[in-house]
C-alpha cells in the first residue's frame, strides 16, 4: 500500500485506530467534566479542570500503549503480573493505611494503589495463560488450577487490604476469562454449587465488621437509617426526585445540599439523575452500553486468543465498574467503593481505564498478528 | 475443523454470553433508574423537600412602651446571640468547650444550657448566649463551620434607654418559667430566645406587646445549616403592639433629679383625668440587668442596699400618712356637722388621755386655734380634740371616700391596701377593742393608718378635683376609667382648699415660701407630714426631742408632702415621700413644688422659664 510506505508504519496505525471507541470515551469523560463541575458548585478548580487534565493526558497514554505490537504486550503479560504481584506484597508490608484500609504505596513523589494495576496485570496474565494452554486442557485439573492459582494469589492480597469491591472485581474479571477460555459447563456446575455453601461462611467468617455491616443494611435498609444506608436512601432521592427531566444543570437541591456524600466521586450519578434526570441517565448509560458492545465487537475481529481475551477480559472489568456503581447508586447493591469509569473524578482509575483501552486500542491494530501458539505444551 | 477453530467458535459464543450477560445488566438498571425516576418520583421529591425546607419559627418584635409625648420607654435592641440546636451536634460537652475559646461562659450558664438541652425536644434552638460584644460575635461566626449545630443569630433583646427611670412601673421581661408555660399555651412561649414580661407594664400588657409568631421557610444542608431563606409574606410575624403611658419622661426625670440619693416615691397625677405623670419609686435598679441576666453581685448589691431599690415603694410601700390626714379628719367634723370651722381649741402643746400624754409636734403649744389655722400650722392637739368628737369611724369613711385603703387597677401590681383603721378592722386584725387612744393617733395620720404615695396622690386629687372620684389611668388605650361623684360637699371642700393655700401662700404656714410655686400667676396648696417611724419617750421629751440630724438614718422621721396646682384652677395633684428624709417641710415639699412647677411648664399652663427664674432672683432678695 502506498500510504503504508510513504508515512511508515506508525502513521498508518494512528490511522487505523478506532475514532468510534475514542469519542465514546471522550463523550464520557466531558459528562465527567460537566458532572463534577456541578458536583463542586461551580467550581473549576475542585475537580473538573484536573478531570479535563486527565481526560487529555491519559488520552496520550492510550495511543502511546496502543502503538506498542500486541507481541511486546504477549511477552511482557507474565512479567507484568508478577510485578504487580510484587508491588500487592510490598503493600502488606510497607503500605501507607488511609480509612482503616492499607491500599497505597507512597513512593514519596506519588502514592500508587497496585490494586488499580492488578486489574490490569491480571487480565494480561489470565489471556496469556489460555493462549498458551491447549483447548483439551482447559477443563483438567491442572489447567483449572493454574487458572485459579493466577487469580487466587493477588485476590487474597487485596482482601487483606482490605477492599472489597477491588477483590470481587478481580476475582469477578478472572473467572470471567476462564470462562470465556471455554471451559466446561460441568464445571462451572461445581464452581457455582461450592460457591453456594462457601460464599455465606466467607460473609461470616472472612470479612471485616465494616463490610458485613454493609450487606446487612443493603439486605435491610432499615436497619441503621442514619449510617451506613444514609447515601443509599439519600442518593435514591436525588436520583428519584429528580424525575424525567431533571431539576436542570446546576439546580439539583440534593446535590447542592451536600445530602449525597462523596458525589464528586462514587455517587456521581446522582448528580447526573438527578439534574438531567432519566434522560441524562439513559443516555449516560447507551453511551456506556455502544462502548462495551463496540469492545465486544472488536474482540471478534482479531485472529488471536491472546487479543480476544485480553479485550473481553479489559471489557469485563470495564463493565463490571459501571455495572457495580450504578446499581449501587440506584439501591441494587451494597455501598462498595467503586466509582463510575471515565466520570467519576479520581487519577488512579482515569489512568487503568485508559491504559486497557490502549490495550484493547493495541489488540484491535495488530489484530491480524500472529502470536506462537504453545501447542502441544 | 481445527482446534483453532473449534476454540474460536467456543469463543465466540462465549463472547455473546458475556455481550448477553451485559445487556440484561443494562436493561436491570436501566428498569431500576425507569422505577426510581418515574414511578416512584413524586415520593422522592417529596422526601427531597423534606431534606431541603424547615419551618422556623419567627419570633415577632415585641411591642415597645412611650411616654405620653412619644419619648422610648422601652425598646428593642440588636442583640449578637449565639443559639446552639442540640439535634445537630454530636457531642455537647466537646462543642461547648470550643464555643469557650471564644465566648467565656459562666459555670451557671453552662448548667443552664445543658439543662435547656435536656428539657426541650432536640430541634428547638437554644441559648448559648446573648448580648455578645460584635468582637465575639464576629469571632464566632468565623468559627462555626467547625461547629455543626452552633449558630450565630441577630436577635432583638429589650431594651430600656431610661436604665432605671422607669424600672418599677415597666418591670422588665425575661424568659417564660415553667408556670408561664403550663398557663399560656402559645408556642412562643416554648422558644428559648423568647421573653414574656414578668413585672409591671410589661406583664400586665403582655399579651398586647407580643405580636404573633411568623414562620420561615429555610433551606437547610445536610449538616442543618441555612443555605436560603424563603419568606413568604403570609408567614410573616405580626410585631406586637406599641403601647403609650400618660407618664412624661421629662418630668420623672426630674423627679428622680430632685430626689438625689434619698429613698422614697413621687406621683404625679392629673386632677382630672387621673392621667400619672409620674410615678415614681426611690432609688431604681436597672431594668437591663434583668434582660441581659443578673449576676449574683448585683444581686447581692440590690439585695443588701438598706435603700430596697427592688421595692417599688410609690404603690407598694404602706407609710404613716402623718398630717396629710388631717384633711380628712376636717371633712369628716365638716360633714358631720362637729366642726365648727371658727370654734377655737388652744393648743398648750398636750393633751392629757387617761394616763397617757398625747404630744403637739410643737413643745410649747400653737394658742388658740380654729380649723383653718390647725392644718396651716399643723397643730396636733386641735385633731387629738376633734378627733374625740368625730368618732373613727366617720374619720374612715372619709378617708376611703378619698382613695385610701384600695387598690387601682391601672396596669401595675404590688400595690399595697393601706391601712384605714377602724374598729372594725382592728377587732379582726388584732383582736383588740379600739381605745380613744388609737383615734388620737389615727388623727394626726400616725398609729394604724398606712397609706402609699400613689393613694395620697388620689386623695389629694380628689379633693382638687372637688367632684369626681379621681382614680389613676397609666396606660393609653386601656379602658379609660369613668369616675363616680366624689360626695362630699364642696363647701367643706372649699374650706379644706383655702387652708391647704396657707400652708403654701401663707406667711407661717409650715410649707410657706415667698411665691412658692415658681410660677408668676400661679400658687399651690398642700400638706405637709412628718411621718414617725419611732416611739418618743417620756426621758427624750424631758432631755429635749432628738434632731432629725442626730439620729441614724433609718430612725429619721418619714418627710411627706402632698400638693396641688394651680390653687384656682387645680391641674395637677402631687404626692410625694421621702423615707427618712426629716421634716416634711423640707425634703418632700420642694420636690413637689419642683415637681409641679415642671408639671405645668410641659403643660403650657405657665410662662416660658425667663419668668421663673426672674421670680425665683425675687424669692431669693425677699
Amino acid at each position: 500500500m502506498l500510504r503504508d510506505q510513504s508515512v511508515g508504519p506508525t502513521i498508518s496505525k494512528l490511522y487505523e485506530i478506532n475514532w468510534l471507541l475514542i469519542t465514546f470515551i471522550y463523550l464520557l469523560g466531558m459528562i465527567g467534566v460537566a458532572m463534577i463541575y456541578a458536583a463542586t458548585d461551580g467550581v473549576w478548580s475542585h475537580g473538573a479542570v484536573q478531570h479535563l487534565i486527565r481526560m487529555a493526558f491519559s488520552g496520550g497514554l492510550l495511543v502511546f500503549v496502543a502503538m506498542i505490537d500486541v507481541k511486546v504486550w504477549y511477552n511482557l503479560s507474565y512479567l507484568v503480573y508478577l510485578f504487580a504481584l510484587i508491588l500487592l506484597f510490598f503493600v502488606d508490608i510497607f503500605g501507607i493505611t488511609v480509612n482503616g484500609s492499607q491500599r497505597w504505596l507512597d513512593l514519596g513523589f506519588m502514592r500508587l494503589q497496585p490494586s488499580e494495576f492488578m486489574k490490569l496485570a491480571l487480565v494480561l496474565a489470565m489471556a496469556r495463560y489460555y493462549h498458551d494452554l491447549p483447548a483439551w486442557r482447559v477443563s483438567k485439573f491442572t489447567g483449572v488450577l493454574g487458572a485459579i492459582l493466577i487469580i487466587a494469589l493477588p485476590v487474597q492480597f487485596i482482601l487483606r487490604q482490605p477492599d472489597l469491591g477491588t477483590t470481587l472485581l478481580v476475582a469477578a474479571t478472572g473467572l470471567v476469562v476462564v470462562f470465556l477460555a471455554g471451559i466446561n459447563w460441568r464445571v462451572i456446575a461445581i464452581a457455582i454449587g461450592s460457591a453456594i455453601v462457601f460464599v455465606p461462611l466467607f460473609i461470616k467468617f472472612g470479612l471485616k465488621e465494616y463490610q458485613r455491616s454493609r450487606i446487612l443494611t443493603f439486605l435491610d435498609p432499615s436497619r441503621d437509617p442514619t449510617g451506613a444506608s444514609y447515601h443509599i436512601t439519600q442518593s435514591k432521592i436525588a436520583l428519584g426526585s429528580g424525575g424525567v427531566s431533571g431539576k436542570g444543570f446546576m439546580n439539583g437541591t440534593q446535590r447542592q445540599l451536600e445530602w449525597v456524600p462523596e458525589n464528586r466521586t462514587d455517587f456521581i450519578f446522582t448528580v447526573i439523575g438527578e439534574e438531567f434526570g432519566l434522560v441524562g441517565g439513559f443516555i449516560t448509560m447507551s453511551i456506556y452500553a455502544a462502548l462495551i458492545g463496540l469492545c465486544i465487537w472488536l474482540a471478534l475481529q482479531c485472529k488471536n486468543m491472546f487479543s480476544q481475551l485480553l479485550i473481553l477480559g479489559l471489557t469485563t472489568t470495564f463493565a463490571l465498574y459501571v455495572f457495580i456503581n450504578l446499581g449501587m447508586v440506584m439501591g441494587l447493591l451494597p455501598v462498595v467503593g467503586v466509582p463510575l469509569p471515565l466520570i467519576s473524578y479520581g487519577g488512579t482509575v482515569i489512568l487503568t481505564v485508559m491504559t486497557s483501552f490502549g490495550l484493547i486500542m493495541a489488540c484491535h491494530l495488530h489484530r491480524n498478528s500472529e502470536l506462537p501458539r504453545g501447542g502441544g505444551r | 475443523m481445527s482446534d483453532a477453530d473449534i476454540e474460536s467458535q467456543t469463543l465466540n459464543r462465549r463472547a455473546f454470553f458475556l455481550a448477553a450477560g451485559g445487556l440484561a445488566a443494562f436493561t436491570a438498571l436501566g428498569s431500576r433508574l425507569y422505577y426510581l425516576q418515574v414511578i416512584r418520583s413524586e415520593d422522592y421529591r417529596v422526601l427531597s423537600d423534606k431534606n431541603r425546607f424547615n419551618y422556623n419559627i419567627v419570633i415577632p418584635s415585641r411591642g415597645r412602651i412611650f411616654d405620653r409625648y412619644g419619648a422610648p420607654l422601652a425598646i428593642n435592641k440588636q442583640n449578637y446571640r449565639v443559639v446552639i440546636v442540640p439535634e445537630q451536634v454530636k457531642n455537647i460537652e466537646q462543642t461547648l468547650d470550643n464555643i469557650e475559646k471564644t465566648i467565656p461562659l459562666r459555670t451557671a450558664t453552662r448548667k443552664r444550657i445543658l439543662k435547656d438541652i435536656r428539657e426541650n425536644a432536640g430541634f428547638i434552638p437554644v441559648l448559648v448566649d446573648e448580648n455578645l460584644a460584635w468582637n465575639s460575635f464576629a469571632a464566632i461566626n468565623l468559627k462555626t463551620p467547625e461547629l455543626a449545630g452552633v449558630m450565630p443569630e441577630v436577635g432583638e433583646g429589650r431594651y430600656y434607654p431610661n436604665k432605671g427611670l422607669f424600672a418599677h412601673t415597666l418591670g422588665y421581661v425575661g424568659r417564660a418559667g415553667p408556670r408561664d408555660v403550663k398557663a399560656d399555651p402559645d408556642p412562643l412561649l416554648r422558644q428559648p430566645t423568647f421573653r414574656v414580661g414578668k413585672t409591671g407594664v410589661e406583664a400586665t400588657v403582655d399579651k398586647r406587646l407580643r405580636g404573633s409568631s411568623g414562620r420561615l421557610k429555610v433551606e437547610v444542608n445536610a449538616v442543618g445549616r441555612i443555605v436560603r431563606e424563603w419568606p413568604d409574606p403570609k408567614d410573616r410575624a405580626q410585631a406586637g403592639e406599641d403601647v403609650y403611658l400618660t407618664l412624661d419622661a421629662n418630668l420623672q426625670r426630674r423627679a428622680a433629679e430632685l430626689f438625689e440619693d434619698d429613698s422614697g416615691g413621687a406621683v404625679v397625677i392629673d386632677v382630672l383625668t387621673g392621667e400619672l405623670r409620674t410615678l415614681l419609686s426611690m432609688p431604681t435598679f436597672d431594668g437591663n440587668l434583668f434582660v441581659t441576666g443578673l449576676t449574683r453581685e448585683d444581686m447581692v448589691r440590690m439585695n443588701s442596699d438598706e435603700k430596697r431599690p427592688q421595692f417599688n415603694k410609690v404603690i407598694g410601700g404602706g407609710y404613716p400618712p402623718a398630717s396629710t390626714f388631717k384633711m380628712a379628719v376636717m371633712l369628716a367634723g365638716l360633714k358631720t356637722g362637729i366642726i365648727n370651722p371658727y370654734e377655737q381649741i388652744t393648743c398648750r402643746g398636750k393633751v392629757p388621755l387617761g394616763n397617757r400624754m398625747f404630744h403637739c409636734w410643737r413643745p410649747r403649744g400653737h394658742g388658740p386655734m380654729n380649723l383653718r389655722d390647725s392644718l396651716k400650722n399643723s397643730c396636733d392637739v386641735y385633731y387629738y380634740e376633734m378627733s374625740q368628737r368625730i368618732g373613727i369611724s366617720n374619720i374612715a369613711a372619709i378617708a376611703r371616700q378619698l382613695g385610701l385603703g384600695q387598690r387601682y387597677d391601672f396596669g401595675v401590681s404590688g400595690q399595697t391596701l393601706g391601712i384605714v383603721p377602724d374598729e372594725e378592722w382592728k377587732r379582726k386584725r388584732l383582736s383588740q377593742g379600739w381605745r380613744m387612744g388609737d383615734t388620737f393617733n389615727a388623727a394626726i395620720g400616725q398609729g394604724f393608718v398606712l397609706a402609699s404615695p400613689l393613694q395620697l396622690a388620689v386623695m389629694t386629687a380628689r379633693i382638687a378635683n372637688g367632684r369626681a372620684a379621681v382614680t389613676p389611668y397609666l396606660v393609653i388605650d386601656e379602658a379609660v376609667p369613668e369616675f363616680e361623684p366624689l360626695g362630699i360637699d364642696t363647701e367643706h371642700l372649699a374650706m379644706i382648699k383655702d387652708a391647704m393655700w396657707s400652708v403654701c401662700e401663707e406667711p407661717g404656714g409650715t410649707a410657706y415660701r415667698p411665691n412658692g410655686l415658681g410660677i408668676k400667676g400661679l400658687q399651690m396648696a398642700g400638706k405637709t407630714g412628718t411621718g414617725q417611724v419611732r416611739g418618743i419617750s417620756k426621758s427624750e421629751r424631758l432631755t429635749g426631742v432628738l434632731n432629725n440630724q442626730n439620729l441614724p438614718w433609718e430612725l429619721r422621721d418619714h418627710s411627706i408632702f402632698v400638693g396641688y396646682a394651680p390653687f384656682d384652677k387645680p391641674r395637677f395633684a402631687a404626692a410625694v415621700i421621702v423615707e427618712h428624709g426629716g421634716s416634711g417641710a423640707g425634703r418632700a415639699a420642694n420636690i413637689v413644688r419642683g415637681l409641679l412647677q415642671r408639671a405645668l411648664e410641659r403643660d403650657g399652663l405657665s410662662e416660658k422659664q425667663e419668668t421663673r427664674k426672674t421670680s425665683e432672683r425675687e424669692g431669693q432678695e425677699l
